[in-house]
């Protein structure tokens, strides 16, 4: 009955109805499309990352600094790094670009170093990933990413036991890895090429001494932050002690923190900017309810004077604030859900390839505590005074 | 009137009621305290002129103002220092208001009009359509039941309200100057359902300034200056 009345005060003033709601439709629409986005972004993000192992870290030499060359690390300076306690492998990342043949099919792809604990954690849909043995043996074995695989072997079927020819060396597959989801991050970082075993590579590639970069393998992924610290710190006395060489380095953890933390700065914009809208349409709504309230100060009193009592009136005006607050922000969540929905369809999904639920319950979530805090916030007060007003004043009034 | 028994037989009893508006430091004493006993199956016109305090003397005997003194029973109980909402709840289960200016609530179909006191009362939806449908056919309108204000005559909007007076079976029916908006024709369909009601036992108290209107009630009471001045039971009227 309330609700009905209600429905039916808000459709006779359409207008005025839609143009008081147009505030929160906005405010609410903009902050669930963000939200639609911010998850989808955020699970990409993970996506993207995560098939990086947890616990390893990479370190390489600031390209920018003076003495580069001096800050470069070396094969020789692998034990050293190893002996550190926590680090279980230390390993050198390399790796290049050359042709490669199977048969009469010749592709360009790029050959990586890689150890026995892997760069990402890939299952293999045919044979093995590099073993220890083919490590401390230094086999002439490889593993294929599984574009490399569609490359090289557009007929499918099982490739291992094949072998594959880079330049005058020959190596035997092992295994073809599963597709990545990713796309958006090409978070290969030296991994994601066709993998031999690091001493193989350094057997057959590496003529000097010094690499691109190390990769490390810990045992409990919360130490990463110290040893980081630890290897950058061996390396420099490795160096004789120069305090201003500089590193870099790189772990998931890093990048999911740094990725939320950008997502936090948004989610704070983006809120402010909601609750400063949600307050100017709040204000707009308890002025259009004020005006109600005036407008109809005879009906107040005529149902005062059949026997309304004070709660009821009030419960009726809250009612209509309720109805008007809760469209405004239903039709705002639709809106955002639409907006979120398509971007996330039409870019993330595309580029990362990682498709993340849209977030309807924390949608409908944010819509619904708005018009409830918007009601009471800015409703509450016009139907007091519809509540409170004297019957025969209300009466009189014209 | 200082019998107990005759107060609770009584339809209203009020005893020395006064009245005084007050407007900052400023007093209007409108009403000087008036005595008056209005039995059950009553039907009675208030007259006077313009500012004679009738309207005043009807807010009081509704439910919708207090007196300043004096004392109020109505249908046996005191009211005379109820709070607003016990007042509400008197006018709910007691009282019912036909105005002037009909004051139905616009865009609501007759049904809903009628049936609007029984929401406030608490009653399901099927027994409110049920009682509003017969409130309406004892007007007069049993058709008209899903018209709208808007799509009614002056006169069937006056029943409506009539119907919505009648709809909690009040112990007394209060109407200010009933036929005020309306013309002589509509204003005699109005009087000779009031006569209607009147002739099934119902208590009737109506303000007018149309003596030929007052001359419908059985009994004119003459307010001047906040007193009444005179009280007359008429002489039965008999047509012609
Ligand atoms: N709220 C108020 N404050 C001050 N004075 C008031 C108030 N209401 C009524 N009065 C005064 O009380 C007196 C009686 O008013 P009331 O409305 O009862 O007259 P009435 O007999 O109904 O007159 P009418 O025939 O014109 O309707 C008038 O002088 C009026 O000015
Ligand atoms: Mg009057």
């Amino acid at each position: 009955m309330y609700l009905d009345e209600a429905w039916r005060i808000l459709v006779a003033n359409r207008i005025r109805s839609l143009l008081t709601i147009l505030g929160l439709i906005i405010g609410v629409g903009a902050v669930v499309a963000i939200q639609v986005l911010g998850t989808s972004m955020a699970g990409a993000v993970n996506g993207a990352l995560g098939t990086f192992a947890d616990n390893t870290f990479i370190i390489f030499p600031d390209a920018t600094q003076r003495n580069v060359r001096q800050a470069a690390i070396r094969l020789s300076d692998l034990p050293a790094l190893r002996a550190i306690p926590g680090i279980q492998d230390a390993l050198p990342i390399e790796q290049f670009q050359d042709l490669v043949r199977v048969g009469h099919n010749v592709a360009r792809e790029r050959i990586g170093a890689e150890g026995a604990i892997p760069f990402n954690n890939l299952p293999a849909i045919y044979g093995r990933i590099i073993s220890s043995s083919d490590v401390a043996l230094a086999t002439d074995v490889c593993v294929l990413p599984y574009d490399a695989y569609t490359h090289l072997f557009p007929q499918g079927g099982d490739p291992t036991g094949q072998s594959i020819y880079v330049g005058p060396h020959r190596y035997l597959i092992v295994g073809v890895l599963s597709k990545p989801k990713q796309g958006f991050l090409n978070a290969n970082f030296g991994g994601g090429g066709i993998s031999i075993p690091w001493t193989t590579y350094v057997r057959n590639y590496i003529r000097g001494d010094s690499i691109f970069a190390a990769r490390f393998v810990t045992a409990d992924a919360s130490d990463i932050p110290a040893l980081e610290l630890a290897v950058i710190a061996k390396l420099r006395a490795l160096r004789g002690g120069a305090q201003g060489l500089a590193y870099q380095m790189f772990d998931k953890s890093q990048v999911t923190g740094s990725i939320n933390g950008i997502f936090n700065a948004i989610t704070l914009v983006v809120g402010l900017i909601g609750a400063v809208s949600l307050l100017v349409a709040g204000i707009g709504i308890m002025n259009i309810m004020l005006v109600s309230v005036a407008e109809r100060t005879r009906e107040i009193g005529v149902r005062k004077a059949i026997g309304a009592r004070r709660a009821q009136i009030l419960w009726q005006f809250f009612i209509e604030a309720l109805l008007l607050c809760s469209s405004g922000c239903m039709i705002g969540m639709l809106i955002g859900l639409a907006i979120g929905g398509f971007v996330n369809a039409a870019f993330i999904v595309r580029l990362t390839g990682t498709t993340v639920a849209i977030p309807f319950a924390q949608a409908f979530g944010i819509a619904a505590g708005f018009a409830v805090i918007v009601t009471l916030a800015f409703g509450t007060y016009p139907a007091y005074r519809a509540a409170r007003l004297d019957p025969i004043e209300a009466l009189r009034y014209e | 009137m200082n019998n107990g028994s005759t107060q609770s037989s009584a339809a209203i009893v009020f005893e020395r009621i006064t009245k005084t508006y007050k407007n900052g430091t400023l007093e209007v004493p409108v009403l000087h305290g008036i005595d008056l006993v209005v039995k059950h199956g009553e039907y009675v016109a208030i007259m006077g002129p313009s500012g004679s305090g009738k309207s005043t003397m009807m807010n009081i005997i509704g439910c919708l103002d207090r007196a300043t003194s004096g004392s109020y029973h109505l249908d046996g109980e005191d009211v005379s220092d109820l709070d607003d909402n016990a007042l509400a709840a008197i006018r709910l289960r007691k009282l019912g208001f036909i105005f002037q200016g009909f004051n139905l609530l616009a865009r609501t179909d007759a049904i809903k009009n009628v049936s609007l006191p029984l929401f406030y009362a608490g009653i399901g939806t099927k027994e409110r359509e049920r009682r509003a449908v017969a409130a309406l056919d004892e007007v007069g309108l049993g058709d008209r039941a899903h018209h709208k204000p808007n799509e009614l005559s002056g006169g069937q909007q006056q029943r409506v309200a009539i119907a919505r007076a009648l709809i909690n079976d009040p112990a007394v029916l209060l109407a200010d100057e009933p036929t005020g908006n309306l013309d002589t024709k509509t204003s005699a369909d109005i009087m000779a359902l009031f006569d209607k009601l009147h002739e099934q036992g119902r208590t009737i108290i109506m303000v007018t300034h149309d003596e030929e209107v007052a001359s419908q009630a059985r009994r004119i009471i003459r307010l001047r200056d906040g007193l009444i001045v005179a009280d007359e039971q008429a002489s039965p009227t008999t047509a012609g």
